[in-house]
């Protein structure tokens, strides 16, 4: 029987091998999919999000854990499906129209993914009409929007007010962060919540659907 | 009344962490910003127009060569083999990286430093102002060049724990390149190097202390230590919250640090009392904030309180919290450097 506090800890050193060694054997030991993931892999990688916030950690322990819980999820994928409960829901990000920095928005889709969020990436320099389009025609629970800069940080806003004009802003939740934004802002644009870093943002979309 | 320095002086004697007659300043600016000052000039047509103490370079936009992609998206093939996207600031952000693995480092022929081309915005403003205003050479750092360029954030910060031999192997060959062209900048005038690279986030450090200094602070002495032995000065860049590691980038030997990052709640009469009396500070009136949404009176203060906390002694270059992009306002601009000659002169008593 595999201990799943031991695949948290290999998944907080950030041992990939160790964490794909324990995924395989807890499911060849019929463990759920989903037991896995919420007591396994999750609890790990919120402690490792934990550690970055305390400043113990930092970008790079952050990716190689993130990475760690994402080859399991792998694993887990099949099961997962089969189950078809945990998900925690769709997640839709994209960094706004005019900016093409990646790195914060990558980092809070690893670690989404690695807290049981299905996430479509939408890339860099997404334009309001195609955040639109994306939440139009899909079913997410949140949209989440990244800015680096100060001077694109409108575009955050503008893409709210056409999703109020599209008749589409109740479809989603929506999310904002980046280097220069803050709660203040956030409230200010009417968003429904906001995230400094990666691992807040995994607690904050967790918090917003209900499911923390 | 003190003698009246040159730009070159007035930049010189900050960094020597003396008192010139004015606190210098300098910035790199956009051409919007340009344009609105002083319609279809240059930068360096501005640089004269404002009697700006200094002219700098970028290596990305000045010494790099790349090759279009995809032009409705703006991407395009740097000189190191990985992709790159055009900002509306006309900066290249990479968007896939040249190297994937060390597979890829076995064929890998990196670009030539010597080509002549790469020197010709430089070699324009050395005959242009060489002994009257500082020519600053831009360099990107070889932690910024072979983390976004060779191996991507992503690749480079998993190889700093899981395999720390490939970053050494892309170090040498970026540090290689970037030495050669430092080289060739100071044999052809340059005054002062500008090396450019965040090590830091607005919160935090990018990687722990330990890694700072085991894989970003030794090719940064490198370059520092060349350039000490032409008696040539090294100015670093890096945005975010430094606190955690400004004395391993100070111990590089670097002689200026920008911009004492304010949105990363970096105060500089904090660094004034840390280390203003070990390298000259660069910076710090908020190109977040102020220049972009302030009136020209808060641009004003804040010019005026960056004066006042970090010129004692000398040892202030006063200049924007990055660098003077589109979204700043240009009558800001002209404000901060109005605000400099009005406060900056030395003797300065502001209290």
């Amino acid at each position: 029987m595999v201990n799943l506090n031991e695949l948290s800890n290999a998944v907080i050193k950030g041992d990939s091998e160790i964490v794909a060694q324990l995924t395989k054997l807890a499911l060849d030991t019929n463990i759920p999919a989903h037991e896995i993931l919420n007591h396994g892999l999750i609890p790990g990688l919120q402690k490792v999000g934990e550690l970055f916030v305390k400043g113990e950690y930092f970008l790079p322990e952050l990716i190689v854990s993130g990475e760690a819980v994402l080859q399991a999820l792998e694993l887990l994928k099949p099961m997962l499906v089969r189950e078809s409960t945990s998900y925690k829901g769709k997640y839709l990000i994209g960094t706004v129209q005019g900016d093409v920095h990646d790195l914060g928005k990558n980092i809070v889709i690893m670690m989404l993914r690695g807290n049981g969020w299905e996430v479509t990436d939408l890339g860099v320099d997404v334009s309001p009409e195609e955040f639109c389009v994306a939440v139009r025609e899909g079913d997410f629970q949140i949209l989440g929007m990244s800015a680096l800069l100060t001077m694109t940080m409108p575009n955050a806003a503008k893409t709210i007010e056409e999703l109020k004009a599209a008749g589409l802003r109740d479809k989603v939740k929506i999310m904002v962060g980046g280097a220069p934004t803050t709660k203040e802002w956030a409230e200010l644009i009417e968003a429904d919540a906001h995230a400094k870093d990666g691992p807040s943002a995994a607690i904050v979309a967790a918090t917003l659907v209900g499911k923390a | 009344m003190r003698t009246k320095l040159s730009g070159l002086d007035r930049i010189l004697t900050a960094i020597k962490l003396k008192e010139p007659d004015v606190v210098p300043h300098f910035d790199r600016v956009c051409q919007k910003v340009i344009n609105a000052i002083l319609p279809s000039a240059a930068y360096e047509d501005l640089v004269e127009y404002l009697d700006i103490d200094a002219a700098r370079t970028n290596d990305k936009l000045s010494a790099w060569s790349y090759e279009t992609v995809d032009t409705s998206k703006g991407i395009k093939q740097d000189q190191w083999g990985g992709l790159v996207r055009f900002t509306s600031e006309n900066n290249p952000i990479p968007i896939s990286p040249a190297i994937n693995s060390e597979k890829d480092l076995v064929s890998y022929v990196p670009p030539d430093p010597d080509l002549p081309w790469r020197y010709k915005v430089l070699e324009q403003l050395v005959k242009r102002f060489k002994g009257e205003r500082a020519v600053i050479a831009g360099v990107t750092d070889v932690f910024a060049l072979s983390r976004e360029n060779l191996l991507g954030d992503i690749g480079y910060f998993r190889a700093m724990i899981k395999n720390p031999t490939l970053i050494d192997h892309v170090n040498e060959i970026t540090l290689d390149y970037q030495l050669r062209y430092v080289k060739n900048c100071i044999d052809l005038g340059a005054d002062i190097l500008w090396i450019n690279g965040d090590w830091a986030m607005t919160e935090t450090p990018m990687v722990s202390r330990e890694f700072t200094k085991r894989f970003l602070a030794p090719p940064l002495q490198k370059i520092v230590e060349y350039a000490h032995s032409r008696n040539i000065p090294c100015l670093k860049h890096t945005d975010g919250n430094i606190w955690p590691i400004y004395d391993i980038i100070i111990d590089t030997g670097i002689d200026g640090l920008h911009p004492i990052d304010p949105m990363a709640g970096m105060d500089i009469g904090e660094a004034k009392a840390k280390f203003g009396d070990k390298v000259c500070l660069l910076g710090n009136v908020s190109c977040a904030f102020s220049l972009v949404t302030g009136t020209i009176e808060e641009v004003r203060q804040e010019t005026k309180e960056v004066i006042k906390k970090a010129s004692k002694g000398g040892g202030l270059i006063c200049m924007s919290s990055n660098s003077i992009h589109t979204g700043v306002k240009p009558e800001n601009y002209i404000a901060m450097v109005k605000a400099i000659r009005e406060f900056g002169r030395y003797p300065i008593s502001l209290d």
